[in-house]
């Protein structure tokens, strides 16, 4: 990298990590927001989930212990000040620190994301890369229409259709729970569907794109041989697939719901989706602000690293 | 070459995982295991609190009697004395008990649990027990006298409840107290909590030193799974051997008859319970004429609800609460299903028939709202039963499902014309829900808030529960049931059952009066 180039690279970094910022402040806003709208009150909630009767006494002193009688900016900058120090408050359920909640459930929705990531890659790369080798061939023909219903299917419904097959017809894994060690195969597998899908044709598409490109044609003129060829082509197809993969990594963590409720799975997704049905508020707020959090930071990870790759995205610059 | 070593790594560690970790059942039975799925976590099962399951609860901790269809029973108390009065309970504790980290159980033990339980008042409002209670005496070591300010005659009933008069060793009460939580489990039931995976599973053990019947399965494993229909398919795959509800909320119907029309499981249904019906809000501008709520009576086909929505499970009911509880065997008019004369009623309140098929009053459409809760399929179905009837006389009633928050809250503000209602079921019918009727928050509450007697009822019912002489008492509830009853302000549709469905090896499943309580102590496995 020339000297212009690395002095370029770190204003950009620098340029990225300033705008990160506002982006953080605007979002907890927003999650802190959200609260506001909801039509329960969450001193009501509070009383409600643990089976005391909302009194008007009751309430009243709820909306004192939880600060909810402070105007709404006071009780917005304590929060945010809170939160920086890792205290996203209470659980309204069982009063445990919602951070300690989250980082129980976090390495089971870790788990599933990591071996899911690992099908996606092992599955769709080879998939991808064989229909871009025998492009119109009935195998190829054949795996499109399968990504076709692969991305229609909702995962729930494949979900349970896998377990009846795999799990209550062939008895191979467990049905749900994270307790045998081959219970994360299925789940992990129906969190990978969709992406399975996207990326096979994905590689697919990029290597046929590259097929068409000039230093191909100099290639097949300097007589290499096919194998040669086709590595390179994979390779120059793989920039777009790994900019996608890395904003994947976020959303698999965030879209394993439905999945860990079906598979009993006792990640995020499905404190998240308890703590909506109890109006859990201190929950939902820290969900949405860790995963938008995850979201930024995965896409600026992801931005660096195409402007490091790629000399053209710099030069547009 | 280095790909290939990857590829082939990833393929030997896929087959190692569905080699290893399946468990037969076979495994399990010889281990003398019971697995029972639940939508839910046992959660915290402190026995003083309501923040875990109530089944749980009850196979952990006990209390000083039993509720049981043969009366009251013996607990941890061996016996008691009531005084004249009906003010004063003398518990003789059975000596020898302990709690199972090793604390005796005795008078003082006693006195410390119903002491927490009191010192928590506001968490306890709608048990009307705790505020009777003046104080407990520590008579000699196992004797305990309970003194109430009024002679309240549910006390037994309510001291048997799954919660939270239930008795946890005081070595586990944090600072002196269990409101803020306990730091340990210690009962004296007939399981201990020996495992809990938060979210995953509990192991509840049997308790060997257990003073009653010792249960006869080794470990009951609560498994948690959120989705019904997992539940199912584990249930087919047989990683599962006792599925056990009441309310839609573990099986629907149509699986319960499937499993049951299928064969392979064993499959059976309590005693009517609890009452299901639509609340009639008499608060409200149509609702409000008791002639439009009486035509309502009349409207519906609980026949066909009975049968064809809850397929023969559960019978029809003509009252809201059914003649076999408790002082409600009371002589009231029965209301058949009859769209002649529910036309007629309403064509007497002034609401007559246009040419569009809906009635009108005033230029005014006849348009009801019935909201019930969104997670309950069989209340969506028994919902879109009773908009087809309606229809067929002229009222056009919009049905909205929503989430249990919402809902809750919509019962709260009295924001409905009509609710899904469900009573609250043995034990606690008919005393505890009608005592419920005359706290705000709720439903009940805003309903009969249209009717002229309000107050009368209200009061009437606390009369009802501290009156010492059972003649009386017995006339007091008939006074205010036919009051209800006349009024129309419940559309009583079915009286609903509790469902277990289990693999055919499990025996001797039944039911406790409580429908949140599972009797695991009493199952055993066929050898």
């Amino acid at each position: 990298m020339m000297v212009a180039e690395r002095w370029f690279m770190r204003n950009y970094m620098i340029k990225r990590i300033i705008w990160i910022l506002p982006m953080l402040v605007g979002i907890s806003f927003f999650a802190f927001v959200l609260i506001t709208l909801s039509p329960s009150d969450p001193a009501e909630v509070a009383l409600r989930v643990n089976e005391i009767v909302p009194t008007p006494e009751a309430i009243v002193s709820m909306r004192e212990h939880l600060g909810l009688d402070k105007p709404f900016f006071t009780r917005y900058v304590e929060w945010i000040l809170a939160v920086i120090q890792g205290d996203f408050g209470n659980s309204y359920v069982n009063n445990k620190p919602v951070f300690q909640e989250f980082m129980m459930a976090l390495p089971a929705t870790l788990y599933l994301s990591v071996v899911a990531l690992i099908f996606i890659i092992f599955v769709s790369v080879p998939i991808g890369v064989l229909c871009a080798v025998y492009e119109g061939s009935i195998g190829d023909i054949f795996v499109r229409a399968f990504i076709f219903l692969a991305t229609a299917m909702p995962s729930f419904w494949v979900g349970l259709l896998l377990i009846w097959l795999f799990s209550v017809q062939w008895g191979l894994v467990p049905t749900s729970g994270m307790q045998a060690s081959n219970s994360v195969i299925l789940p992990s597998f129906i969190l990978a569907q969709t992406y399975i899908a996207t990326y096979i044709r994905l590689i697919r598409n990029n290597m046929i794109e590259n097929k068409q490109k000039n230093y191909v044609l100099y290639a097949k003129a300097r007589g290499l041989k096919k194998r040669i060829i086709y590595k390179h082509i994979f390779r120059n197809s793989l920039t777009e697939v790994l900019t996608a993969l890395g904003m994947s990594i976020p959303k698999l963590i965030a879209g394993s719901v439905i999945v860990e409720n079906i598979f009993a799975w006792p990640g995020v997704g499905r404190l998240c989706v308890s703590a909506i049905f109890n109006r859990d508020f201190p929950i939902i707020q820290a969900y949405v602000l860790m995963m938008a959090v995850l979201f930024v930071v995965c896409n600026l990870i992801v931005d660096i690293y195409s402007a490091l790759l790629d000399p053209r995205l710099r030069q547009a610059e | 070459m280095k790909i290939r070593s990857v590829v082939f790594g990833v393929i030997l560690l896929c087959l190692t995982f569905a080699v290893c970790g399946c468990g037969s059942e076979n495994d399990r039975l010889s281990k003398n295991e019971l697995v029972y799925a639940s939508t839910k976590d046992i959660r915290d099962i402190n026995p003083h609190l309501y923040g875990g399951e109530m089944a749980a609860q009850a196979m952990v901790f006990e209390p000083l009697v039993y509720d049981t269809k043969d009366g009251i029973k013996p607990g941890l108390a061996e016996s008691w004395e009531v005084s004249a009065d009906g003010l004063s309970y003398t518990f003789h504790i059975r000596q020898g008990v302990k709690f199972t980290d090793g604390e005796d159980v005795n008078a003082e033990a006693i006195k410390l649990n119903i002491d927490a339980v009191c010192k928590n008042k506001e968490r306890h409002a709608w048990l009307d027990m705790v505020n009777q209670i003046d104080h407990g005496e520590v008579m000699d070591a196992y004797t305990y006298r309970l003194v109430l300010k009024k002679p309240y005659y549910p006390t037994l009933k309510e001291l048997a409840l799954s919660r939270p008069f239930r008795m946890i060793s005081p070595k586990c009460f944090k600072d002196g107290d269990t409101k803020n939580g306990v730091n340990g489990y210690a009962g004296t039931g007939p399981y201990i909590l020996t495992e809990h995976k938060d979210k995953q599973y509990a192991i509840f053990t049997k308790n060997k030193d257990y003073w009653g019947d010792k249960a006869k399965i080794e470990t009951i494993k609560w498994q948690v799974m959120p989705d019904p229909q997992t539940i199912l398919l584990a249930l087919k795959k047989g990683e599962i051997d006792l599925l056990f509800g009441a309310d839609g909320d573990m099986i629907d119907l149509d699986s319960f008859t499937a499993l049951q029309k299928e064969g392979k499981y064993a499959a059976m249904l309590s005693e009517p319970v609890a009452s299901r019906a639509i609340l009639i809000n008499a608060h409200r501008p149509i609702s409000s004429d008791r002639q439009v709520r009486e035509a309502f009576q009349y409207v519906v086909n609980k026949e066909g609800i009975a049968n064809g929505v809850l397929n023969g499970t559960e019978t029809v009911a003509d009252t809201l609460l059914s003649p076999t509880v408790p002082y409600c065997n009371v002589p009231l008019e029965r209301r058949i299903y009859d769209l002649e004369k529910a036309k007629q009623l309403l064509d007497t309140a002034g609401w007559s028939m246009n040419e569009d098929g809906y009635r009108y009053k005033n230029g005014k459409k006849m348009l009801v709202t019935l909201y019930f809760n969104s997670n309950n399929a069989q209340e969506r179905t028994i919902s879109e039963y009773i908009q087809s009837d309606m229809k067929a006389a002229g009222i056009e009633l919009k049905i909205i499902g929503e989430e249990k928050q919402a809902f809750l809250d919509r019962q709260k503000n009295g924001d409905f014309d009509l609710q899904y209602s469900l009573s609250w079921g043995t034990p606690y019918d008919p005393q505890s829900y009608l005592s419920s009727w005359r706290i705000p928050a709720h439903g009940d509450y805003q309903a009969q808030l249209g009717l002229e007697k309000k107050k009368w009822l209200d009061d009437e019912i606390g009369l009802t529960l501290v009156e010492p002489d059972k003649d009386k008492r017995q006339s007091r509830y008939n006074e205010i049931l036919t009051y209800i009853h006349q009024e129309c302000v419940y559309l009583p549709l079915t009286y609903s059952r509790t469902k277990a469905v289990y693999t055919p090896k499990l025996k001797g499943v039944g039911f406790n009066l409580s429908q949140y309580e599972i009797p695991f102590e009493k199952m055993y496995f066929e050898k």
